[in-house]
């Protein structure tokens, strides 16, 4: 989500809170005989409120298993987890009184950490990798459809090849051949570099280069006649897109891959939450 | 004076009644003399002179048109004779498309075998350099001007022989041909497709149109003398219904038998000679509805049909009754009507192609003539098949269809017996102008077949207001206003309007003051709509905007790029709103930082509503386009769509098995849907989903507006019609 000024109520909201918070903590941290206790009433507070905004934050996940639902906009609701999860770090460290207590309790806060910082790369890359994408994948496609558009691309470049030099298949380039069989150097690049590019475009190739891909097809341009230079322009679009595809699916994994981390750990968060609710009042 | 003449052709004495031709004579002695312009059955006219014959004269003479006279001696050949009949047929030659498509067709063209008779190969002669162009407006005949000899053979065929007076000459000196009445198109002309033009032509200028599936398989072949005996076919030129023979068939049906169905593309037309049918929808006539998200936490919503009397939408047309492709129209609340003998259905199926609007099931054993459109459109305009047509809609119809149209559904019985015999069935080729901004207002129309398009001229082209189909009505802004006509109206396909003349339709507002204030109530409200659907058009001027179709729509859905984290919570949501089956792609053109996703634009110009056989598909007063309840998922909007933003939604009946009497089985049917702008919500459901604040449905001006330097109309974009 962009952060801008359509967030401005919601950032002054939790910052009043974060230090309304903070003035309750300093002046109870300042009246308290001994060590600060999140058992105690104004700890005990802090812990519910915290535990509370955590819990609201969590039920994003829910809220987005529902879209049509009429139980608030969506956005509101990732304003809320987006403001309140934050706030939700200050008010649980006031519960603990900074300290980071036994195994389980010192596992939680740790938890929280990660959960709070994850979201915060996570705000931060929503932030910023929507404007990338726009700028830099101006062919974008549906994420999902990047099997069958690269499935496409092989099956067009096979037409190209085939248009220009007859057939895919052949002998491949010898300097006795280039005479007798001019598209042989069209047909040994595409064969050798470029087919192997667009089928895996995951494997480290040359072509993902630019720069490289440019000098291959200039290399193409001189040793070919000029009917085939439509051919090869034809070729270099296609690895363009190609490459842009390939930069579509990173941007696409590091702007969605940061909840990997963030989803799973805000669950072990809210489970061990719980656990440490049940222990604390219990024993 | 003498009776008979007697002179001596190539040394062979002759006696020949006085008046006889040089060639006559020849003929009836057996010498042949070559022609191209000249038939027996027609007045000789002289003009190609390729008869040219030596008669010991200063110049040669025709021998079609020289009499012959007493002591003549005539030489039908020799070498000067044949040097000037070589010279002659080069230069026809030099100008003829060799070869040209009745040489291709049947090796016989007249011109063609009489150059390889004389041995002229290719003419010394250069071509005409502006070409004379093709005419393929006829369903039967093909009209190809370069292959045209100017012979005049066509014009006296049709003048002569048959007195249709349709073809004559045209233009001067080089730029001569034969035309249709004044210049028409043949096929716009009144050219009845009788064929002498066509069996007169010497060469490929005039040739029997083959046309795809000529062929219709099945049923009964039909003899043209049995055909011709048909009151029907009276007046129907032979010569055309040989040559398109396999074009009609006869076909015998059972009761319970079906003729067609809804939906199906067909391109034949249906005549009934004896016996009854049902004309029905099978479909349910019922909307697809998405009930709402009470059925429990985390179940997925299932879309049900719902009829008017549990759901009635807002805008929802009170209309009584559906048009279609047949005499009569069906009434809503029991779409079922009979046709029987006389009754002529599938006819903008057969013209237009436009999908069937109805099944039809043979209610008692029976026969029909199945036809292709070549046929049909003989039919249409042979004057007694016209006559009988009429003559069965006056007194069936007519009284129907002027109850359809909500603002004459209060006509007394008399006044439609008044109108009964003064309207006029009026019938318009696709893009002939049934009446011209501009022009004075003469008259009222109702919509009987096809699409009529009504535009507006602007400085920057014209703008398309509205789309009326079969059912709706124009004309009456002009007749209400100042008298003259305020946009154009055009025949989008074969359109067939009843016409209401600007007497009769005055007295129909002086007569009922009820009428006069709904139809003003009407118009006030056109051109409120057209107006400011010009003023959002001359607002803009701006390439990609315009180049995108963006113009066009009244309402877009758009995702701020910036924003959009491509978590597609907006195609989930309308799936989830929509039975699972999403209503947008997030996939679209780009305008700014924006991307225009596939979701129905609510176009100004709603290419998707031309064609729909039951005109099911419209547009609200207020904005949306609806698909009201009697859509027989033809499927036709949607291949309309330029922007591929309606889809088909499945859904499951029972229907009679064909095989079990008395059971039923269940099957799927479908019907059109597009983006409802989830209505029913204060807010699309993919907007609301959207929890980037990416998803916006905006009225394109008013969004760009400040983008593209624009002065935004306030209210621009409300949605309406043209008269």
């Amino acid at each position: 989500m962009r952060i801008d000024g359509t967030h401005r109520r919601w950032a002054l909201g939790s910052a009043a809170a974060f230090v309304a918070a903070a003035l309750v903590y300093a002046v109870g941290a300042a009246g308290t005989v001994g060590p600060w206790s999140g058992g105690s009433a104004l700890g005990l507070t802090f812990g519910v409120a915290g535990f509370a905004l955590m819990v609201f934050a969590g039920l994003l996940a829910a809220r987005r298993k529902v879209p049509i639902w009429r139980i608030g906009r969506a956005q509101s609701w990732m304003r809320g987890h987006l403001w309140l999860g934050l706030l939700s770090l200050p008010l649980i460290f006031f519960h603990a009184g900074f300290a980071f207590g036994g195994p389980l309790t010192r596992a939680l806060m740790w938890l929280l950490i990660i959960v709070v910082a994850s979201g915060l790369v996570g705000a931060a890359l929503q932030h910023v990798l929507p404007r990338v994408m726009l700028d830099r994948l101006p062919m974008e496609t549906i994420y999902e459809q990047i099997p069958h558009v690269r499935a496409q691309l092989v099956s067009e470049a096979d037409g190209v090849v085939a248009a220009a030099c007859g057939a895919i298949s052949g002998d491949l380039a010898t300097i006795v051949r280039i005479d007798a069989d001019p598209a042989a150097p069209l047909r040994d690049f595409y064969l050798n570099e470029m087919r192997p590019f667009l089928e895996s475009p995951d494997a480290p190739h040359r072509l993902a280069d630019p720069a490289y891909g440019a000098q291959a097809t200039g290399r193409l341009r001189t040793v070919l006649p000029e009917t085939f230079h439509q051919a090869i322009a034809d070729l270099e679009n296609l690895c363009a897109e190609e490459r842009q595809l390939s930069r579509e699916q990173r941007l696409h994994r590091v702007l969605h891959g940061w909840l990997l981390v963030h989803v799973p750990l805000s669950f072990a968060l809210l489970a061990l939450a719980v656990i440490h609710i049940v222990m604390a009042l219990r024993y | 004076m003498s009776e008979v003449v007697t002179l001596t052709i190539d040394g062979r004495e002759v006696a020949v009644p006085r008046g006889t031709t040089i060639f006559d004579a020849a003929r009836l002695h057996g010498i042949p003399i070559p022609t191209l312009c000249h038939q027996q059955n027609q007045t000789p006219v002289g003009v190609c002179r390729v008869c040219v014959v030596d008669v010991s004269a200063r110049v040669y003479a025709a021998a079609c048109i020289r009499e012959c006279d007493e002591g003549m001696t005539v030489k039908t050949g020799g070498d000067g004779v044949q040097r000037a009949r070589a010279t002659l047929v080069e230069l026809l030659m030099s100008d003829h498309p060799s070869p040209c498509l009745r040489q291709q067709q049947s090796g016989d063209c007249e011109l063609e075998t009489l150059a390889a008779s004389l041995g002229v190969a290719e003419p010394r002669f250069p071509r005409r350099l502006s070409p004379r162009g093709r005419d393929d407006s006829s369903l039967a005949i093909a009209v190809d001007h370069e292959a045209c000899i100017l012979c005049d053979r066509c014009v006296r065929g049709c003048d002569e022989v048959k007195k249709n007076m349709v073809i004559g000459r045209t233009g001067k000196g080089g730029a001569t041909g034969v035309a249709f009445d004044l210049g028409d198109p043949m096929g716009a002309s009144t050219c009845v497709s009788c064929g002498e033009c066509m069996v007169s032509c010497p060469t490929g200028a005039l040739t029997n149109k083959r046309i795809v599936a000529t062929e219709l398989g099945g049923g009964d072949r039909v003899e043209v003398e049995e055909l011709l005996d048909l009151p029907v076919f009276k007046g129907v030129s032979g010569t055309f219904l040989s040559l398109n023979q396999t074009a009609v068939v006869k076909r015998h049906y059972k009761a319970g038998d079906i003729v067609c169905r809804e939906g199906e593309y067909g391109s034949t037309a249906f005549y009934i000679l004896d016996g009854t049918v049902d004309v029905f929808i099978s479909t349910p006539i019922k909307h697809v509805q998405q009930q709402g998200a009470s059925d429990g936490w985390f179940s997925r919503i299932r879309s049900r049909l719902a009829g008017r009397s549990e759901d009635v939408r807002a805008g929802e047309d009170a209309r009584r009754w559906i048009p279609i492709d047949a005499p009569v129209d069906l009434p809503y609340d029991d779409p079922i009507a009979q046709l029987g003998p006389g009754d002529l259905f599938g006819e903008m199926t057969c013209m237009s192609y436009h999908p069937r609007s109805a099944t039809v099931r043979a209610a008692t054993d029976g026969t029909m003539l199945e036809m292709l459109r070549n046929v049909l459109d003989v039919l249409q305009k042979n004057k007694t098949f016209r006559a009988r047509l009429e003559e069965t809609y006056r007194q069936r119809a007519l009284e129907n269809h002027l109850r359809s149209v909500p603002v004459l559904a209060g006509l007394p019985r008399d006044f439609v017996d008044y109108l009964r015999d003064r309207v006029e069935l009026v019938r318009f080729s696709p893009g002939q102008v049934i009446c011209r901004q501009g022009e004075a207002a003469d008259a009222f129309y109702l919509v009987r077949l096809g699409f009529v398009k009504v535009s507006e001229a602007h400085p920057g082209g014209d703008l398309v207001l509205a789309y009326i189909p079969r059912g709706g009505y124009f004309g009456e802004i002009g007749l209400l206003g100042g008298g003259v006509r305020t946009a154009t109206c055009t025949a989008l396909d074969h359109v067939e309007v009843v016409r209401i003349g600007g007497e009769e339709f005055g007295a129909m507002v002086e007569h009922f003051p009820g009428v006069r204030a709904e139809l003003e109530r009407v118009a006030v409200e056109r051109r409120e709509q057209n107006r400011a659907r010009a003023a959002a058009t001359d607002a803009v001027v701006v390439g990609d905007f315009l180049a995108q179709g963006l113009m066009e729509a009244q309402s877009l859905l758009v995702l701020d790029l910036e924003r959009c984290t491509r978590c597609d919570q907006c195609v989930r949501a309308c799936a989830d709103a929509h039975d699972g089956v999403t209503r947008l792609v997030r996939e679209g053109l780009r305008f700014d930082k924006y991307l225009v996703a596939t979701s129905c634009r609510q176009c100004r110009d709603p290419l998707c509503m031309v064609g729909c056989p039951v005109g099911s598909i419209r547009r609200r007063n207020s904005l949306e386009v609806i698909i009201e309840d009697w859509c027989v998922g033809c499927g036709l909007c949607a291949s309309n769509c330029p922007y591929g933003n309606i889809s088909l939604h499945s859904f499951a009946v029972k229907e009679a098995d064909p095989d079990h009497h008395g059971r039923t089985i269940a099957t799927t049917r479908k019907k059109a849907t597009g983006c409802d702008l989830c209505m029913d919500q204060a807010e699309p459901s993919c907007v609301y989903a959207c929890p980037h604040d990416a998803a916006h449905r905006v009225e394109p001006l008013t969004f760009f507006g400040s983008r593209l330097g624009l002065a935004v109309p306030g209210t621009a974009g409300r949605a309406g019609t043209g008269g």
